[in-house]
Formats: C-alpha cells, sequence, structure tokens
C-alpha cells in the first residue's frame, strides 16, 4: 500500500507543474521527441535549413505515429558524452522521458538543476555561473538578454533535424528573428482562476477581477512574477502588458495597491493547492495545476477564464548554454524532445501547450479540446493575446512591484 | 563581558530577625512557593518550545501516511525512499564535501588567527578584531548577494581574472561556497580559540619555560592539548553551520553543488511533503550525532583532566560568552 | 628577548595571521566595498552595473522605508519577547538547577545546533490548518483561521529562533552573580520583587544588552524565517534585497539598501560597545 500511495505522489507531483517553465519543458521535450522520431523515419540527409520550416511531418515518415520503440533516428546521431547538466524550472520535464533520454542517448548522468525564475537564471548568469550547463528553458522574451550577454549559443540545426514539427506561428518572432538560439518548448496563458462554487460573480475580465476582489479579502492568490502581474492592471485600463509608460503605469500602480490588502500570498508553485482546500478562492495565475483541480469532482467548480479584455500569452524556449561541456548530447536532447511521442508525453504530464504540430496528433482529443491549454486559435486571431517583452528592469515597474509587495496583505 | 564589580560582603552577617532594625520584621514571603513554581513551569515550557518541532519533524518523518499529519502507523518506508535517491544521495555528498571543506579549512585558519593575534601590536589588532566582529554582524543576505557581486566581478565572464589572464572563467563552484562560507566560520573558530586562551591555566606554560622547554614542544605539550576542546569545537560548528547553511550557498553554488538545504528549500516550495519531514529528520540526526559525539567526547577528557564548569562543545560556548 | 628572538617572532606572528587576513580581505573586505561602489552607480539596461556615480539610489531609499520598518519592529519586537522568556530560563538555570546545570545548558545548545532551516519549516505543519490553527480556528468556528502568513508567526519563528542567543549571556551573568547580596537584601527586608528590582536586575543587566545585541542584529536582517513562515507576505529588507538583485537585477538599488542595513547594525553594536565600556577603566573587552 506504502508503494502506492508513493506512486500517487510521485504522479501528483509530476502533474503539479504550476510554473509554467515545467510545462514549458514538458512541450519542448515532446516535440523534441517527436522530432527525432520523424527525423528517424528517413530524411537523414534533410538540408539543415529545412529545420526551420516548421511545415509537419515529412509525408511517408510513420515513425512518428509508431510507438518510441521504433524510433531509430536516421540522420546519423553522435554517441553522446555521457552526461547532460540541465539548469531548468522545478518539474519540467516528464520522469519518464528523461529515463527514456538516459537509456537511448546512453546518458548516466542527467543532472536537473533548479531556478525559480528567469531573472534568477540571468543573475547566476551574470555572475560567472555559465559553462556548467548544457540545456535550459528560459521564456522567450529572455532571449535577447542571454544573447547580448552572450551566455546562449546557437542551435546547431542539423542535429535537431525534429525542429522542423515547430507550428510556423512561433517561428520568426522578435526575440529571435531568425531562429537561431531557441527551440520552443511550450506556451500558455496567464488569466484568471476561479472557484465558482464561492465565487458567484462574473469574473470574466480583468477589471471585474479588480472589483470583485474586496470582495474576497485574503482569499485572493497571485503568481508571484511581475512580469504576469503587471497584466492584469494594464489590461483592465486597455494598455499594453508591455507598458513602461510613467502614466500609465501610474494608474495600474493605483489599482495594484488596491488589491494588495485582499490577497493571500504570492505564490508560483503552490497556488493550486490554495484553490484546492479553499484558501484562496480567486487567482491571477497561470493554467498549471488547474487541469487536476477541474478533473477531479470535488473541486470541479474550477475553471480558468482567460479575461475578455485581454492577456499576454507566454513561451518557453529551449536554449543550448554557451560553451556547454556536452554539446552533443545537449543537442540530441532538444532533438529528442520534439519527437513527437515524446512531446506528447509531457504535454500530457505538464498539461501546458505545445508549439509542435506533429506532437498534437498524438495527444489525448480532451487535452486537445482544453480550451485553457490549447487556447482556440479564433482568441489568437482576435489580438485578445499580446506577447511579453523583457521589461523586468524598468525601475518604475521595480519600484511598484516592491510597493505592491510589501502591502501584502496589510490592511 | 565581565561583570560588574561587586561589592564586598559585609563584615558581620546580618540574622534574619535579630539584627534587624526596631520595628521591622523580615518581609513574609508571600509569593514564595507561586513563584518558584512559575519559575520551573517556565522553563519546562521554554524547553518543550524548543524541542516541539524538532520532534514533530522525527516523529512524522516515521509516518506511514502519505500526508504530512495523519498519523497511520510507524513506517520506515520514507526513509527508504530518501535514501534510495539519487539526488538525494548527490545533495547529501554536496552537503557533506561543504560542510568538512569549511570545517577543515576554517578551523586551521581561525586557530592559528587566534595564536597570532594575541602576539600582534595593536595597530594591526584593532582593524582586525573590527573585520572579525563586522564578519559576524553582516547578515547573511548582505554576505551572500554582496559575494556573488564579487564573484561576477573578478571570476565571472568578462571578469577581472579572465581579462588579466585572457583565460577561461573560473565560475561558481565547491571553492566559491567554501570561500565564502568561511568568512563567518574562521571568525567563530578565533572567538572561540581566543576565549580558551584567555582562560587557560598559565602556570604551566610558565613551568614548561623554567624546565627550558622550547616553544614549540611548549604549545605541542601544554598548550594546544589544553586549546583542543574550543578547536574541535569550532571544527564541529563550522561543519554544522555549513552543512546546514541555505542562504550563502545558494547565491554562489555552481552547477551540480545543490546541498540538502537547497533541496529541502526547493521542496517546501512544493508543499510539505513527508519526503522532506524524512530527509529534514535526516538531517538533524547527522548533525546532532556529530555534535554529541564530540560533546562526548570533549567531555570526557575534560573530567579526566578535572577541568571545572560546563565542558564539551556547550561549555566553550559558555566560556566564550564569559570572556 | 633578544633581537634574533623577536624577529622571528614576529615572522611567525605574520604567518599566523596572514591567513585569515588574507580571507577577511578578499571574501569580507573587497565584496562590501564593491557592494558600497555600486550603491552609488547606476544600472544598465539589462540589469547589472553600469558605472557611474549618483546619489540618487540613496535618494530612492526614502520612498521605500516600509521593509525597514518591517523588520525593525519585528526585531525591536522579537527581542524584547526573548528578554521577557530569556530571564526567567537564564535565572533559573543559573541559580535553582544546582549539579545539573551544564545539562540544562547542553540540552539548550542542542536546537540550537540542529539546522535552522529544518526547525523553522517544522513550524510549517505546526501552525498550518492541520495542526494549532486549524485547532484555534475550529473553537472560533472559523476554519480559514491562519496564523501562518501574518507577522505573529514570524515574529514566533525569530524567537524560537534566537533564544539561546539571549539565554547564554544572560546565564553567564546570573551565574556569577554573588549570591549573598540576594539573601543580604532579603534580610534586610526587602520583598521579592524588591530584590528583583533592586539587586537581580541590575547585575543582570549587562548579560541583558549583551543578549539583545546578539538577538537584535541578526534579526533585522532575516530573509529565510519571514519568507517561510511568512508566505512572502511579511516583507523584510531581507525580502527587499533578494527582489532587487534577483528579480529587478537592480544592483545599485539593492546595494544602496544593503549599505543602509549593515549601518544601522554597525551604529547599533558600536552605541552597545560604548555603554559597555561606559565607566570602565580598561578598554579591553571582548563583544560578545
Amino acid at each position: 500500500m506504502a508503494d502506492k500511495d508513493l506512486e500517487e505522489i510521485l504522479r501528483r507531483m509530476s502533474q503539479t507543474k504550476v510554473n509554467r517553465r515545467g510545462f514549458m519543458a514538458g512541450g519542448a521535450l515532446a516535440g523534441m521527441a517527436a522530432f527525432l522520431a520523424a527525423c528517424g523515419a528517413g530524411k537523414a540527409s534533410e538540408a539543415p535549413a529545412s529545420v526551420a520550416a516548421g511545415t509537419p511531418a515529412v509525408p511517408g515518415s510513420a515513425a512518428p505515429s509508431e510507438g518510441l520503440a521504433s524510433l531509430e533516428p536516421a540522420f546519423s546521431q553522435e554517441p553522446t558524452e555521457g552526461h547532460l547538466w540541465m539548469y531548468n524550472w522545478s518539474d519540467y520535464v516528464d520522469a519518464s522521458n528523461i529515463e527514456e533520454y538516459k537509456k537511448r542517448y546512453a546518458v548516466d548522468d542527467f543532472t536537473y538543476d533548479t531556478y525559480a525564475s528567469n531573472e534568477e537564471l540571468l543573475t547566476k548568469l551574470q555572475a560567472g555561473a555559465g559553462g556548467q550547463w548544457d540545456v535550459g528553458a528560459p521564456t522567450a522574451e529572455f532571449t535577447p538578454a542571454l544573447v547580448q550577454g552572450g551566455f546562449i549559443q546557437k542551435i546547431d540545426w542539423s542535429k535537431v533535424p525534429n525542429a522542423k514539427y515547430i507550428d510556423k506561428q512561433f517561428k520568426g518572432l522578435w526575440w529571435d528573428p531568425n531562429d537561431e538560439y531557441q527551440l520552443p518548448k511550450d506556451w500558455g496563458t496567464t488569466g484568471i482562476a476561479v472557484r465558482t462554487k464561492y465565487v458567484k460573480e462574473d469574473v470574466s475580465s480583468w477589471k471585474k477581477f479588480f472589483e470583485v476582489a474586496p470582495n474576497y479579502h485574503g482569499k485572493i492568490v497571485i503568481v508571484d512574477s511581475p512580469g504576469d502581474v503587471f497584466v492584469a492592471p494594464l489590461k483592465a485600463l486597455g494598455y499594453s502588458v508591455n507598458s513602461v509608460d510613467p502614466t500609465e503605469l501610474g494608474k495600474a500602480r493605483d489599482l495594484l495597491l488596491g488589491l494588495a490588502p485582499h490577497v493571500l500570498a504570492l505564490d508560483s508553485d503552490q497556488y493550486q493547492k490554495k484553490l484546492q482546500t479553499g484558501e484562496a478562492v480567486l487567482g491571477l495565475t497561470w493554467t498549471g495545476g488547474l487541469d487536476e483541480l477541474i478533473q477531479d469532482p470535488k473541486t470541479a467548480d474550477t475553471k480558468y477564464i482567460i479575461p475578455s479584455d485581454g492577456t499576454l500569452y507566454w513561451l518557453d524556449t529551449w536554449v543550448i548554454f554557451a560553451n556547454p561541456p556536452h554539446p552533443i548530447a545537449a543537442h540530441a536532447f532538444l532533438n529528442f524532445i520534439e519527437e513527437p511521442a515524446i512531446q506528447a508525453q509531457e504535454t500530457v504530464t505538464n498539461a501546458y501547450a505545445t508549439p509542435n504540430d506533429e506532437a498534437k496528433k498524438l495527444i489525448p482529443q480532451k487535452i486537445l479540446d482544453d480550451p485553457t491549454i490549447f487556447v482556440p486559435q479564433a482568441i489568437f486571431d482576435s489580438g485578445l493575446l499580446e506577447s511579453a517583452k523583457d521589461v523586468s528592469t524598468d525601475k518604475l515597474r521595480v519600484e511598484i512591484w516592491a510597493e505592491f509587495k510589501s502591502k501584502i496583505g496589510k490592511a | 563581558m565581565t561583570a560588574p564589580a561587586t561589592p564586598a560582603a559585609p563584615a558581620t552577617p546580618l540574622v534574619a530577625g535579630r539584627d534587624l532594625p526596631r520595628g521591622r520584621r523580615p518581609a513574609r514571603d508571600r509569593f514564595g512557593v507561586l513563584v518558584e513554581v512559575w519559575l520551573r513551569g517556565h522553563t519546562w515550557l521554554v524547553y518543550g518550545f524548543l524541542y516541539l518541532p524538532i520532534v514533530v519533524v522525527v516523529v512524522f518523518s516515521f509516518n506511514a501516511n502519505t500526508r504530512v499529519t495523519n498519523w497511520t502507523g510507524f513506517s520506515l518506508h520514507w526513509y527508504e525512499f530518501v535514501l534510495n535517491s539519487k539526488e538525494i544521495q548527490r545533495n547529501l555528498i554536496n552537503s557533506l564535501i561543504v560542510g568538512l571543506a569549511t570545517a577543515t579549512v576554517s578551523t586551521i585558519i581561525g586557530t592559528m588567527a587566534a595564536l597570532g593575534i594575541q602576539r600582534a601590536p595593536k595597530w594591526f589588532r584593532l582593524p582586525f578584531d573590527a573585520l572579525t566582529y563586522v564578519s559576524l554582524i553582516v547578515p547573511e543576505i548582505v554576505i551572500a548577494l554582496s559575494t556573488l557581486v564579487f564573484f561576477a566581478v573578478t571570476i565571472g565572464k568578462g571578469g577581472l581574472i579572465s581579462n588579466l589572464t585572457g583565460g577561461p572563467e573560473i565560475g561558481l563552484g565547491y571553492h566559491t561556497i567554501v570561500g565564502a562560507l568561511s568568512v563567518f566560520n574562521i571568525s567563530l573558530v578565533l572567538l572561540l580559540v581566543q576565549a580558551r586562551l584567555a582562560n587557560m591555566d598559565r602556570t604551566h606554560i610558565e613551568a614548561s619555560f623554567d624546565l627550558y622547554g622550547t616553544p614549540w614542544r611548549t604549545f605541542w605539550q601544554i598548550t594546544f592539548p589544553q586549546l583542543l576542546p574550543a578547536i574541535v569545537a569550532g571544527f564541529l560548528l563550522s561543519f554544522t553551520f555549513a552543512f546546514d547553511d541555505y542562504i550563502i550557498t545558494s547565491f554562489v553554488h555552481g552547477t551540480n553543488q545543490t546541498t540538502i538545504p537547497l533541496y529541502v528549500f526547493g521542496a517546501l516550495r512544493k508543499g510539505v511533503n513527508p519526503s522532506t519531514n524524512a530527509v529534514a529528520a535526516l538531517m538533524l540526526f547527522i548533525t546532532l550525532a556529530i555534535l554529541l559525539i564530540g560533546q562526548y567526547l570533549l567531555s570526557r577528557q575534560a573530567r579526566r583532566s578535572g577541568t571545572a564548569g560546563p565542558a564539551g562543545v556547550a561549555g566553550m560556548i559558555v566560556e566564550q560568552q564569559g570572556v | 628577548m633578544t633581537a634574533r628572538v623577536s624577529r622571528r617572532s614576529s615572522l611567525l606572528t605574520g604567518v599566523l595571521l596572514l591567513p585569515a587576513s588574507l580571507w577577511y580581505l578578499l571574501l569580507l573586505v573587497a565584496p562590501i566595498i564593491i557592494v558600497i561602489v555600486f550603491s552609488f552607480g547606476e544600472s544598465g539596461p539589462t540589469g547589472g552595473y553600469a558605472g557611474g556615480f549618483t546619489s540618487v539610489n540613496y535618494a530612492d531609499l526614502a520612498k521605500n522605508v516600509d521593509p525597514f520598518v518591517t523588520s525593525l519592529r519585528l526585531s525591536i519586537v522579537g527581542t524584547i519577547l526573548c528578554v521577557l522568556v530569556g530571564l526567567p530560563l537564564a535565572y533559573y538555570i543559573a541559580t535553582r538547577a544546582g549539579r545539573r546545570k551544564s545539562l540544562f545548558i547542553v540540552l539548550l545548545v542542542i536546537p540550537f545546533w540542529t539546522s535552522f532551516l529544518i526547525r523553522t519549516y517544522a513550524w510549517l505543519t505546526i501552525l498550518g490548518p492541520e495542526g494549532l490553527a486549524g485547532f484555534i480556528g475550529g473553537l472560533f468556528g472559523d476554519d480559514s483561521w491562519r496564523i501562518l502568513g501574518t507577522e505573529w508567526a514570524v515574529q514566533l519563528g525569530l524567537v524560537y529562533g534566537y533564544l539561546p542567543l539571549m539565554v547564554f549571556p544572560l546565564y553567564v551573568t546570573l551565574e556569577r552573580m554573588d549570591r549573598s547580596l540576594v539573601e543580604a537584601s532579603k534580610d534586610l527586608g526587602a520583598g521579592r520583587w524588591a530584590t528583583f528590582r533592586q539587586i537581580t536586575f541590575p547585575i543582570a543587566l549587562p548579560g541583558v544588552i549583551t543578549g539583545s545585541i546578539l538577538v537584535f542584529i541578526p534579526m533585522i536582517g532575516e530573509y529565510v524565517i519571514p519568507n517561510i513562515l511568512g508566505y512572502g507576505r511579511v516583507f523584510t529588507v531581507g525580502s527587499a534585497l533578494v527582489l532587487r538583485f534577483l528579480e529587478a537585477r537592480d544592483w545599485p538599488v539593492g546595494s544602496a539598501q544593503a549599505v543602509v542595513l549593515v549601518a544601522i547594525m554597525l551604529v547599533s553594536v558600536t552605541f552597545y560597545v560604548w555603554f559597555i565600556n561606559r565607566g570602565r577603566r580598561s578598554r579591553d573587552v571582548s563583544m560578545l
């Protein structure tokens, strides 16, 4: 019985990846796996450039829809160095995929160091911690800063043929216009989580979120991420999520300070637990972990809402750090994770959307239909979702964030 | 710190009731018993308060249940899980490396400094003493941040060292963790050994010189054995602090150097979890075992050599307070 | 001593002191100097330090007093609580424990030795919804009543963590007290309270002061306890520093805050040293 409990816990732990990193990592891994599978299928001599094409699987490659067992990378995979050192968000890669990777590429030493935020990653790298990891999964908008600091290197796409499965809409974006430095991992949105059993009002927009908040004093949970939290007031006021305009930020500040006294906690890792127990009934969160709540009959009243006044969508991306100790293993990993079956597994475990088209074919329809995970194309096209820029160092934003944090829960 | 000078005791002791000025009676001790009871109760309460968390962690680490507080029976299951986990094994080894290295470095350097400082001229002593206290006063978070910045500027990418030598950056690693942790611990050992030196019995040393002993022999045969309790206490305490350290380690560690405290803090983020209890209990056992063994050995040695006062590691701490 | 011996002696002294001095210089003085330099600088476009010399960071601090106020409040209350809890305990051990004094001291030191982090973490279980909070909440019929995440939880954690540091110097001072003074006081007709006020407490005072400093200083800079027990809601100087350095990568402003924090502590300690040395002829006193 104890073992069953143990498995239960492990399963829960591996699924309770609230931070989107975990989700992103999962997605990327699965995508790579899919990619690898497709590669193995037959196009060994695919030109490196085609990797960036993002077109669906090459016709004739039956491998993607087969199980993992049949995957034999047809492009000549060099033997890896036997080690892979990953620096990532916690719980962001499916455990069984890690085992599969280790087995397939003869990697005994798979290290998984974690950071809690992009900023922490950047700070560590700036402080000289580079040259010690192979792969990581920062959020897309940090790519320019990472490139500028010389912390990540260009990916050798010839070694990552599975990258071709990445959907077009994630390519050539502003953070990496030539798609040289990053491989999309997974994506998601920031939105409103609500226990409708306790919250009867309509909270379909950020504006309403702020209006309703005082009614639930001390029961609101918010992710501890300034970039996401600023979305709420800025969108409620109709501004861009990346605004650094003092007037706009000033108004946003007022909204935030009005919210602060009612907030229970800033929590990026356990917000779904707080929602589950009812300690919190309203939240500014990511989708991570909410799926479980929705499935569980006791908390099936949970809803994740993409606010009608807009929000941001984020994309976590795989990168290879500069001077990686094990470049072959690093590239092999990126390729592996985009294999459709592997990537699909990541999506199932992490419940974040994958940018890998081929993997989507292997994902259970229920997940594909889930609008909290796979945001419908219509919403994308409507311009409701904005992509984030790295404005984390803007002085005014930092001041407001510090002030907000210091006023949490105070009357 | 020294107690203020006490006034001389009266020449002839007064006897209650008999020698009092006329009309004055000794105050009736109405509350005597009450106060005694309160003092005692308070003491037990405080000790209970101090040990409660420890007991809770240990007890629930043996809980068979997955939920932390529902007790469903005794089980070693979590310990099995924890000890078999490769990640935790690695973290444990890292913690041990960090602890031992820091303790060794700090003890040697701190002891040397304690011996040297008493011979140093005043112009050196003053700033050196000031630095010792600064290292103990500055909050860990400030040390962690400033040391990280220091490393970034010197051994990081584009730092001084790589610019000067044109070589690759040294980066963060065991050396940075041990380096940063040693600052505090050197001061700790320094103060402990210094206190011991001050309280030591000088007559033996003088006797040794009188008997034509060389300074070297005098040191090893007389001074050093008497310093040993403080040195050992310093070593054990440094080990404990380094083993348990969270803040400094989390800031200046490199890859593959996650220690147990880092693991626990990270696990905390995911919520209190029975396996974390087992890890926590394990940490408690290790540090406790080490310190108790040290305490026992030193006490025994002290008893044999007839030193008075609380002995062992605890004794060294108390002795330091009394200087 | 001959000149030859004293030269060798100086060499020996130098060798003994060299490693520690180097360590202090490189890993204590240098980082602090860098932080001070940064505090006068400007931050780069993606964070970090970008040179310059401006005092605007310090001026900006006036807008950011909240964390300092919170930390000071927690520390002052924490210190007072430590005295109130620690004094009777120290008194008991020093005067009533008799032969078992050593045992009491060892028992006091043991929790202090064991991991700070672990013990703080244990309070999460004890004070959580499945522990004390649930119990008390149940009494009031309010099942979302909370201790964790409030300043009281943090206050408890602080007192818990630093209590032994208060008790040690108190114990030492009280232990040395001449017991006959108390007896004389009683014999002269003074009641318990008067004896305490006029004899015991003044003698214990230096110990109280020492203990207060030993406790107050680390409390201001605490980061882990407010973070864990305060659910991140209790925003102290430690939290502010981490926000500046790690999240915002605004090293100049963070450095300025760090400098101010250390300055507060140095002022406190200087005051303490002055107080202790008042009316003393000898200047040679150990601070701790």
